[in-house]
């Protein structure tokens, strides 16, 4: 190893900026005076003058239908507006979701009368205060007639469900080369359903403006796919829906989508012709939408002595409702992590009576990293191996699974760099072969990755004649950073300071953007904005060259920008401002969007951005692109209790460039967090009988605590990477929860012997 | 039913009258009828500390006391921590700098507690700090940064009263 590679290169994320401009630095978030002084207004806190408030009331049955839903003693309560259930609600058109799930006929109501699942949108109640349209909801007088359920997977009766065609994945001789290999392992790996559990629950207020024009404040992932969303709904344009949503409270995953309940308010105040409040209480967000279906996986390794993988057989499976289908992708990383000649990988759904599960923090990639990563630790246990060291002999020289070279893979870097911070070295293979006291002391280790995906977007610069920059930009910041990167974006290009940047987000009347969805959004908008600052920055070098009152004009073949001054490189130079001043003009305004060149219509383009499909308007690349990351964890169990603490954690991770290493070490260590919660504390636990959610809250659902959660090391070993995005990022978000589960499960294996297939770890696994 | 009833409540040294029922509770007293959203609604069963205001200085969670009970009490919330002059707050300064947040929809409930929390002495230790703003729930996940930001706000407090 050259000194230029030795570990000590390598130091915590935040202090990892390597950056000449403001992109790359740790800068604060922009918008941390406004969340500290409590001050950053979310959807519900949009001073929206007369609202009334709606309250939603779910079946209480799992299956079956609503015979009779007697809404008298609620509409004569006191400051009832209106009931509303499927039998007097205005119908909307039917609007497909992201997973192309169309709920049938030719209309839609949100109100349920055949009952799929306990907890299903059933009836609603508005009332002037919140407090009269939640003791009217308790008037409701609702008659099932109860179906027997089949709420879970695990129960018998929910059969092998389909299988999912597009998970199939098949090359070599899979099944000969199991056969014939001389180690083999084979084990069953189970996830609980999982919640996203944002702390800001859903909820949303709507206002019509007229019959046909409203403006939505809510919560949202995605501000474009939320209008054409509503638009869809009621028969509108896009321009004739407006959504609001300059902060959101946290959504990994689960607010991107129309969602009944969505749907709900929004009839009620085109029924009302007033301005309705919905906020969606703790226990009705586990079934208002779907969080991560439960997952079951089998996996057959087979290996060489010198722990070669010859072949990987991959059998999984995950909930899905009833009603529509979400498949969480399990096959996603035991197909490209490592070098597998023979492989087979299949993936049925099981409907069951649940809400339709839904996109949660890397989904597909979290749990299929579980099980794999842990199959892993057991066949370097049956090998005698370092686990490290196994994972090296099968580190892939390119992506077996579409057989394209890396655009980039640091991943023996990871382990060099945060194994020696961890001290590896000094970990005794054995298990219960490290302890302090009657504290069982282990060490594991795993991998995660997430890949790069691409979108186009879209953004607007204008120089102000006073020497500021206005960014804007219907993309959403949730706590991901999107402020503050962007205003890095354009104070780079144009040569300003970063306080000189006003960055605007999170409203349909801006600029179109994708989804904050799949890791992608600080690449695809830092990029819109850096060709946009760039674009802007030229407009200005033109007008000093050409207009005609420029006092710059004839002075130089090109003219430079810097420091909000604009000028010949030798010469003088003026502001901004006097450039603009002299030329008439207040600002310079220039929008510029990431889509390949190409005709469109207006509707085409606007499709780009608020469906699925500007993925498939970009090119398809010859390179694979992922993030990747080894975490290296502690953990220290009693022996006589069998309590699990977190006790370190070092993570490595390659996620190419970091915009801002400061707010990047955040989403490592929250993701990391979520991880150890993954690991010991999340379970959705469903009554069998008939299907009701028990552990609905936050004190049964337990996440983790700031006492569950040790000082945690991050260390970034990414460089620019930019074959895989334009200004050299790698995916970031959902990368670092990946691979922290199974780390803790060979953790405990490695203290305590004890080999825990199931998530949560419960201390009653290792009694 | 509920009958109407007038009340005054003292909220960061200012009085505030209003007519509400009874049962509305001192977190929606204050975010739908006196427009002070800075405390946050995360749960509203006292599970998750985001609605953390103090009551005659002690941490009180908004969402399981009835605004009647505050009554004659002297409330404080997040609106009302930085200085008349608009400087921030010890802790707030300290959160903006250790980066203790993501979303920020815990922030206020988190701020509320770490004030109190260092007053009361329990900042004394990292463990310590864990232990008591355990109450307050992130799932951005920033407890490391909240832990930095409340050891460097206590370290601060405690340099200017020393």
């Amino acid at each position: 190893m050259s000194l230029t590679d030795s570990p000590a290169k390598y130091g915590s994320v935040a202090g990892s900026e390597t950056a000449s401009g403001p992109l790359g630095r740790a800068a604060l978030r922009g918008d941390g005076s406004l969340k500290v002084r409590g001050a950053a207004t979310y959807a519900l806190e949009q001073p929206v003058e007369g609202v009334l408030h709606c309250v939603l009331v779910q079946s209480t049955i799992g299956a079956g239908r609503v015979a009779a839903i007697d809404r008298s003693a609620a509409e004569a309560a006191p400051g009832v507006r209106l009931v509303l259930d499927a039998g007097n609600s205005l119908t909307l058109a039917p609007m497909p979701d992201f997973f192309g799930n169309t709920p049938p006929g030719d209309s839609y109501v949100p109100f349920a009368r055949e009952i799929s699942f306990n907890g299903e949108l059933i009836a609603a109640v508005v009332a002037d205060t919140l407090e009269q349209a939640r003791a009217a909801a308790a008037l409701l007088e609702v008659t099932y007639e109860e179906a027997r359920s089949v709420p879970t997977f695990s129960d018998p009766r929910a059969g092998e469900g389909r299988a999912v065609d597009a998970m199939t994945k098949e090359w070599g001789e899979p099944d000969a080369a199991f056969a014939e290999a001389p180690v083999r392992i084979e084990a069953t790996y189970e996830t609980p359903r999982e919640y996203n559990l944002p702390i800001e629950p859903h909820g949303l207020i709507v206002h019509f403006e007229a019959d046909d024009r409203l403006t939505i404040y809510e919560p949202t992932q995605w501000v474009d796919g939320t209008a054409r969303n509503y638009a869809g709904w009621f028969g509108l344009s896009f321009d004739a829906v407006r959504i609001v949503s300059p902060f959101i409270g946290g959504g990994f995953g689960s607010k991107a989508q129309g969602l009944p309940h969505s749907a709900a308010a929004a009839i009620a105040a085109k029924m009302l012709g007033r301005p309705v409040k919905l906020a969606v209480t703790r226990p009705q967000t586990f079934t208002a939408y779907g969080g991560r279906p439960a997952t079951r996986q089998t996996l057959r390794l087979g290996a060489a002595a010198d722990g070669r993988l010859l072949a990987l057989d991959h059998d999984a499976a995950s909930e899905t409702s009833v009603t529509g289908t979400f498949t969480e992708t399990l096959g996603i990383v035991t197909k490209m992590m490592y070098a597998v000649p023979n492989l087979s990988s299949r993936q049925n759904v099981v409907p069951v009576n649940t809400v339709l599960p839904g996109p949660f923090r890397a989904p597909g990639k979290n749990p299929s990293a579980f099980a794999f990563e842990c199959a892993v630790d057991e066949l370097a246990v049956e090998l005698g191996m370092d686990p490290v060291d196994l994972r090296r002999v099968n580190e892939p020289d390119h992506d077996f699974e579409t057989g394209k070279p890396w655009s980039s893979r640091r991943l023996l870097k990871c382990y060099d760099v945060a194994g020696e911070a961890f001290g590896w070295a000094g970990r005794n293979p054995a298990p219960r072969s490290m302890r302090e006291g009657r504290q069982l002391i282990g060490w594991g280790m795993a991998v995660g990755t997430h890949p790069v995906y691409a979108a186009p977007g879209e953004a607007t610069v204008r120089l102000l004649a006073n020497g500021s920059v206005e960014v804007s930009s219907s993309a959403i910041d949730m706590g991901t950073g999107t402020y503050t990167i962007l205003a890095q974006t354009a104070a780079d290009v144009l040569g300003v300071p970063v306080e000189k940047v006003t960055v605007r987000l999170g409203d349909s009347r801006l600029g179109r953007a994708p989804v904050a969805g799949g890791s992608q959004l600080a690449n695809l908008m830092t990029a819109a904005v850096h060709k946009t600052a760039l674009a802007a920055r030229d407009e200005l070098v033109t007008l000093g060259l050409t207009d005609p009152n420029s006092p710059l004009r004839d002075q130089a073949n090109t003219l430079t920008v810097a420091d909000g001054r604009i000028g010949a490189s030798r010469g003088g130079a003026i502001s901004v401002g006097e450039l603009l001043a002299a030329t008439g003009r207040d600002h310079l305004e220039v929008t510029r969007d990431t889509l390949p060149e190409a005709d469109r219509t207006p509707e085409e383009r606007q499709r780009m951005f608020s469906t699925l499909a500007g993925r498939g308007a970009l090119p398809d690349l010859p390179v694979s692109r992922h993030s990747f990351c080894a975490h290296f964890i502690e953990v220290r169990v009693d022996e006589d209790f069998g309590t699990i603490r977190v006790s370190r954690v070092v993570t490595a991770f390659d996620a190419g460039r970091l915009y801002n290493p400061k707010l990047a070490e955040s989403q490592f260590k929250g993701g990391i967090v979520m991880g150890i919660g993954m690991a010991l504390l999340e379970e959705g636990v469903t009554d069998p009988r008939n299907g009701r959610i028990l552990s609905s809250n936050l004190a049964d659902y337990r996440i983790a605590t700031n006492a569950d959660v040790p000082e945690i090391t991050t260390i970034s070993v990414g460089e620019p990477d930019y074959d895989a995005t334009p200004l050299g990022g790698k995916a970031v978000g959902e990368l670092s929860i990946v691979g922290v589960a199974p780390a803790i499960a060979n953790a405990v294996y490695h203290a305590t012997g004890r080999r825990v297939r199931s998530l949560p770890i419960k201390l009653d696994d290792l009694l | 039913m509920a009958s109407l009833r007038s009340m005054e409540l003292e909220i960061n040294g200012a009085q505030y009258a209003l007519t509400i029922e009874p049962r509305v509770t001192l977190l929606d007293a204050l975010r739908e009828n006196l427009g002070l959203t800075g405390t946050k609604k995360g749960c509203d069963q006292g599970q998750c500390g985001a609605c953390t205001v103090h009551v005659d200085g002690e941490r009180v969670l908004a969402c399981l006391t009835l605004a009647v009970q505050a009554e004659g009490r002297s409330i404080r919330t997040i609106e009302g921590l930085a200085s008349k002059d608009d400087t921030l707050d010890a802790v707030q300064q300290a959160f903006i700098e250790e980066d203790a947040f993501q979303c920020g929809y815990c922030t206020p409930g988190q701020i509320m507690s770490a004030v109190a929390c260092i007053r009361e002495g329990h900042a004394g230790s990292d463990a310590e700090i864990r232990e008591f703003m355990a109450g307050n729930l992130c799932r951005c996940g920033a407890y490391n940064g909240i832990v930095a930001a409340v050891r460097k706000a206590a370290q601060r407090i405690q340099g200017a009263a020393a």
